[in-house]
């Protein structure tokens, strides 16, 4: 079986159902509301698949769902029982756009990295991932400027460039070949003159962007420490704590885990997607906050997605999907923030935090009180600290403890 | 796993999200992109609004009261004791002894059912619900001035708008999808103006942003309007062709002394200029406002204001301005558009017009009784003389919400008898007799209409949980106890009931809600295509109505014993009285207690430290509460939210009610601080 192929647009349907009747046949549908989401498809006649826009939500949470069960757990007696929940079901992901499939490359990387998370990975070895190349670009794409797409090299298992009649399809990972070798006389050979016409299909849509972004200049700013305070400022302000930027981006894969009793005996251990612009998901147990302000949250969740994925995946986790850009409410969205990040004049920046704004970002003080003790410091020479202490402010115990935090002592 | 679209049960803003149902339980949300309003996100409430739905507490099974402590019960039981009391209590009083809370979180159907219900079996009038503690004096003010008590135009007019008015309104924070539309008008160059006292969040991005003192709200509205008309920037067209008594007005308003403005308000002359300048003289402004305007004795009055501003400037009747009240709770629009008022039937029909009664006895086969009914605040003022002996409260907790707690608590206790439809056991249910476990807004079928008047359906996506029932159900199986046939196929049955008798939502049925996202009423016949702005080439009324309204003072104005102004009202991650909004684990997290902010210089003065308790007294009573040092209130002024039942707010707020509109003055009342040792 060669690694290129030919599916003829009539044979679609009869290729996915097959599919559908063997396993779990999950597709981007558009519904009769006019959504498109991606569906579980269990009769590929009964519905509309749309393979030109952008589902509303990521594919991640077929394999992270929002809210998942790890294990149940029972009290009996003086004893705790538990049965695990682990996930056993055989899927295929059609359609995926390039940015979705190149975010979940980047989840399998995450969740084994150190621990090997096996609800993620039961979900993951048994999902074949099949991914429609974007021939046409859609506004606030910008996979392109993040290496994400249009088109990818490797990491699918079938890969379809609609080429108007039909699909030139490319055999990448195993579970791609295994489907075609099945069902192979849905397939046809490629001539040289598919190959040169899905060459400039691809050509075509890698200059089709509309938007394009510097992220090497603003990672190296970010390391630089050279992003202007001003700029988290606003974006604080801007920001309105909804959370959606993390349950609508393909690479958020932050979680909590709580246990959820379901009566006085029984219950379940559940995790659920978190997001990183919330307050409560740094606060630690005794309500201190590490970073109460907002505009701490934006600066961390950038930080996060550029320069740190940048120093340790060597990529920013940014996929260049552009479903932030279309629902922030505040419009601090991935590409704002770059934009505005480069346009500024680079400059460096203070690089140490000082500890009147340690205490401030843990809201322990306020703005006037802090300026009034730096006033009255002018003048004593004290430590700012012990300025505050004095003035009864806050107490010593309060400044120890923002200040072990804040310096990574526990 | 299926998906199930439906409207979100928390704000008024609409948005519809898709319910993720996997093997019989709620795994998630996601927003609809096409959807309008939610264009593809929600706030967070949104995106968690289905977490309480499983949660442990949810009641399973009925529950009546025995020996003092509330036990378990089968439906039939607890049916027929209700029913038996319930009649009981009306033979031997007669229906006026019963009164009625029906619920802005409930949809139309159940609200028409409940007030048909009250009215056709129970034979009172006394039924009314939330939104006499927040807009009825939109509901009445509005409609004097204009004929119609609701928003006038559509939330995404808001993004086409040059100038922006906001006012008693924490947009960001209470109804965060129209502050969406706030941003974008911003991105297209609007200029915002902000009047609040709390440094809300919005005001960062005002052009001009005004901080009146607490209840001063008329004195800066009329001044606001001296200045319009002393530098002839009303519209003299619009006045002449659209309105009336303008005369009279005027000659009242060119007295006003604008001096008074910064004596009472604190606002200066030169910033009021500013904003009057700014709102006059675009062509398309439009006013948002919400519960800064409303929850005061002078509510009724600062709404007039509101539409007098607008008439003056003829920012009204016209795509992309109006006047908008930003209704709190999914269906607090349906509720009152249901009838779920004291005065008013269905579509704010007058209860007391007999042509009107004869129409809906025809097809609800009984008499009704004609005159005014009690609203929810006189209701348990009346517990006390024995007026009021019996009460069906339907989802909704004056425990915790209604003002002066210690006298509401009485209240409920004092009831002869009292039953509660809820999906948690509340703070009010905890007074029941009987308590019957209702089914959650994914567990039912029906209608809910939206702060811009829109008609939108909530679709059952899971069984009730346990032995709950939707609350039409419970209604109806109520009424066949009480030997008035309630008998209904389905919520779209109901609906068609209501389109027959209320002209707004004539042409309201379900296969064309079902076709778009929803039509806004008024809607009056099958062809109607539904109206996005109301009074389109002339009032409702006929003519827009001027009226001078005079400044009245709060009710109760800090003193040296209770030196402190107090404000109350809601926060972010939080719904009214948190009996869902606390049991969903994202949102407890944001914010898992009580607070009460206060200006640190205030707390310098009094010796309190920030996330330090403090107590807060005033005449009613006290509660303890943790500090929260910040500058976004002025001095003298504390707030503190409503949502907690460790330390209600509403222990401290006072029973001085609108006289129009009897709503309380939530928004103001005196306190003193002390520090706890």
């Amino acid at each position: 079986m060669p690694d290129e192929l030919i599916l003829n647009k009539e044979h679609l349907t009869g290729f996915l159902r097959k599919i559908a009747n063997e396993r779990e046949l999950i597709a981007p549908v558009k519904n009769q509301y006019g959504d498109t989401l991606f569906e579980i498809v269990s009769c590929v006649d009964d519905v509309s698949l749309d393979l030109e826009s952008r589902p509303v939500v990521p594919p991640k949470n077929f394999f992270l769902p929002r809210t998942e069960i790890l294990f149940n757990y029972r009290h009996e007696g003086k004893e705790y029982r538990f049965e695990e929940a682990l996930p056993d079901i055989s899927r295929v992901l059609f359609g995926l756009r390039s940015c979705d499939l190149w975010a979940i490359l980047f989840f399998d990387v995450v969740f084994q990295e150190n621990f090997k998370d096996r609800y993620y990975l039961n979900r993951r070895s048994n999902t074949i991932l099949i991914n429609i190349g974007c021939h046409k670009p859609m506004q606030n794409c910008f996979c392109k400027s993040a290496q994400s797409g249009p088109f990818l090299a490797y990491g699918y298992d079938l890969q379809f460039t609609d080429m108007g009649d039909r699909f030139f399809v490319e055999i990448g990972r195993p579970g791609g070949r295994e489907l075609v070798e099945k069902w192979d006389y849905f397939f046809e050979p490629v001539t040289q003159k598919d190959r040169n016409e899905q060459y400039e299909i691809v050509l075509e849509a890698e200059s089709g962007f509309e938007r394009i972004v510097d992220f090497d200049t603003a990672v190296s700013r970010f390391i630089n420490d050279e992003v202007d305070e001003a700029l988290w400022e606003e974006l604080g302000n801007r920001c309105q704590g909804c959370g959606g930027c993390a349950y609508v981006c393909p690479t958020c894969y932050c979680f909590d885990i709580a246990d959820r009793p379901v009566s006085d005996s029984k219950g379940e251990r559940v995790r659920t997607h978190d997001a990183c612009t919330l307050a409560g998901f740094t606060r630690l147990a005794g309500g201190y906050n590490p970073r109460h302000e907002r505009r701490r949250r934006i600066r961390r969740r950038f930080y996060h997605k550029l320069a740190f994925a940048k120093e340790r995946y060597h990529r920013p986790s940014c996929v260049g999907c552009g479903r932030c850009v279309e629902i922030c409410f505040g419009r601090i969205d991935m590409i704002h923030f770059i934009r505005t990040v480069c346009e500024q004049p680079g400059k460096a920046m203070k690089a140490s935090l000082r500890l009147g704004e340690i205490l401030l970002d843990a809201g322990l003080i306020s703005k006037e009180e802090l300026k009034a003790a730096l006033e009255k410091q002018a003048d004593t020479g004290k430590p700012i600290g012990a300025q505050l202490i004095e003035d009864g402010v806050i107490t010593k115990e309060d400044v120890a403890r923002a200040l072990g935090i804040q310096l990574g002592i526990p | 796993m299926h998906r199930v679209l439906t409207t979100c049960c928390f704000c008024a803003c609409g948005c519809n999200l898709y319910l993720e149902v996997e093997a019989g339980k709620i795994i998630g949300v996601i927003p609809s992109r096409e959807h309008p309003v939610a264009r593809g996100n929600l706030c967070l409430k949104g995106w968690n609004s289905f977490g309480f739905v499983h949660h442990k507490d949810r009641l399973q099974y009925p529950l009546i009261r025995r020996k003092k402590h509330l036990v378990e019960a089968n439906w039939e039981e607890a049916l027929d004791l209700v029913a038996k009391r319930l009649l009981e209590i009306k033979e031997r009083h007669g229906g006026r002894s019963l009164g009625v809370f029906s619920s802005a979180k409930c949809t139309n159907e159940e609200n028409y059912l409940l007030m048909k219900f009250a009215r056709a079996a129970l034979k009172t009038n006394n039924v009314d619900h939330c939104a006499r503690l927040c807009h009825s004096p939109s509901v009445i003010g509005l409609n004097n001035a204009f004929g119609s008590g609701a928003m006038t135009n559509s939330i995404s007019e808001l993004a086409n708008a040059e100038v922006i008015l906001v006012t008693g309104s924490n947009t960001t924070e209470q109804h965060p999808q129209i502050a969406r539309f706030i941003f974008d008008a911003l991105a297209k160059g609007a200029k915002l103006i902000v009047v609040d006292p709390r440094r809300i969040p919005l005001s960062r991005f005002a052009h001009v942003y005004l901080q009146p003192r607490l209840g001063t709200d008329v004195i800066w509205l009329n001044g606001m309007m001296k200045i319009i008309l002393d530098e002839g920037l009303l519209d003299e067209t619009f006045i002449k062709m659209r309105t009336e008594n303008f005369r009279a007005f005027t000659e009242i308003l060119r007295k006003f002394d604008l001096k008074q403005v910064e004596a009472v308000s604190g606002i200066s002359v030169e910033d009021l200029e500013r904003a009057a300048r700014m709102y006059a003289g675009v062509k398309r402004a439009a006013i948002i406002y919400s519960m800064g305007i409303t929850q005061h004795v002078s509510g009724t009055d600062n709404v007039q204001s509101i539409a007098n501003l607008a008439m003056l400037t003829g920012h009204v009747e016209r795509e992309f301005t109006g006047v908008g009240p930003l209704r709190g709770q999914n269906n607090v629009q349906g509720a009152c558009d249901m009838g779920a008022l004291p005065g008013t039937l269905s579509g704010y029909q007058d209860i007391a017009s007999e042509e009107i009664r004869k129409k809906f006895e025809r097809v609800w086969k009984t008499d009704l009784p004609s005159d005014r009914g009690l609203t929810g605040i006189d209701m348990l003022h009346s517990v006390g003389d024995k007026k009021i002996q019996g009460m069906f409260i339907m989802g909704e907790n004056p425990a915790l919400s209604h003002p002066d707690l210690k006298a509401t608590r009485a209240a409920l206790e004092d009831l002869e008898f009292l039953v509660v439809s809820d999906i948690f056991l509340t703070e009010t249910a905890e007074f029941a007799d009987v308590v019957l476990p209702a089914a959650s807004f994914a567990e039912k079928d029906g209608t809910v209409t939206s702060t811009e008047r829109r008609i939108q359906r909530i679709r059952r996506a899971i069984p009730p949980v346990g032995e709950s029932k939707p609350d039409q159900q419970i209604i109806c199986e109520l009424a066949s106890r009480m030997n008035y046939s309630m008998h209904y196929e389905s919520s779209a049955e109901v609906m068609e009931e209501i389109a027959m008798l209320t002209p707004i939502y004539g042409g309201v049925y379900y296969d064309r809600l079902d076709k778009g996202w929803g039509l806004f009423w008024p809607c009056t016949n099958p062809d109607h295509p539904g109206t996005p702005f109301l009074h389109k080439g002339s009032f409702a009324r006929g003519k827009g109505r001027f009226e001078y309204v005079v400044y009245r003072p709060p009710a109760e104005m800090p003193d040296d014993t209770y030196p402190f102004y107090l404000t109350t009202g809601r926060i972010y991650p939080h719904w009214h009285t948190g009996s869902m909004s606390r049991r969903i684990a994202a949102l407890s997290r944001e914010r898992p207690e009580a607070f009460v902010e206060i200006n640190p210089k205030d707390a310098k003065r009094l010796g309190v430290a920030n996330n330090k308790p403090v107590r807060v007294i005033s005449r009613r009573g006290e509660i303890t509460v943790k500090v929260r040092l910040t500058d976004d209130v002025p001095e003298n002024t504390i707030f503190i939210p409503f949502h907690f039942r460790e330390a209600p707010a509403n222990i401290l707020t006072h029973d001085k009610c609108d006289p129009g509109a009897d709503i309380p003055e939530f928004k103001v009342c005196a306190v003193r601080l002390e520090r706890v040792q």
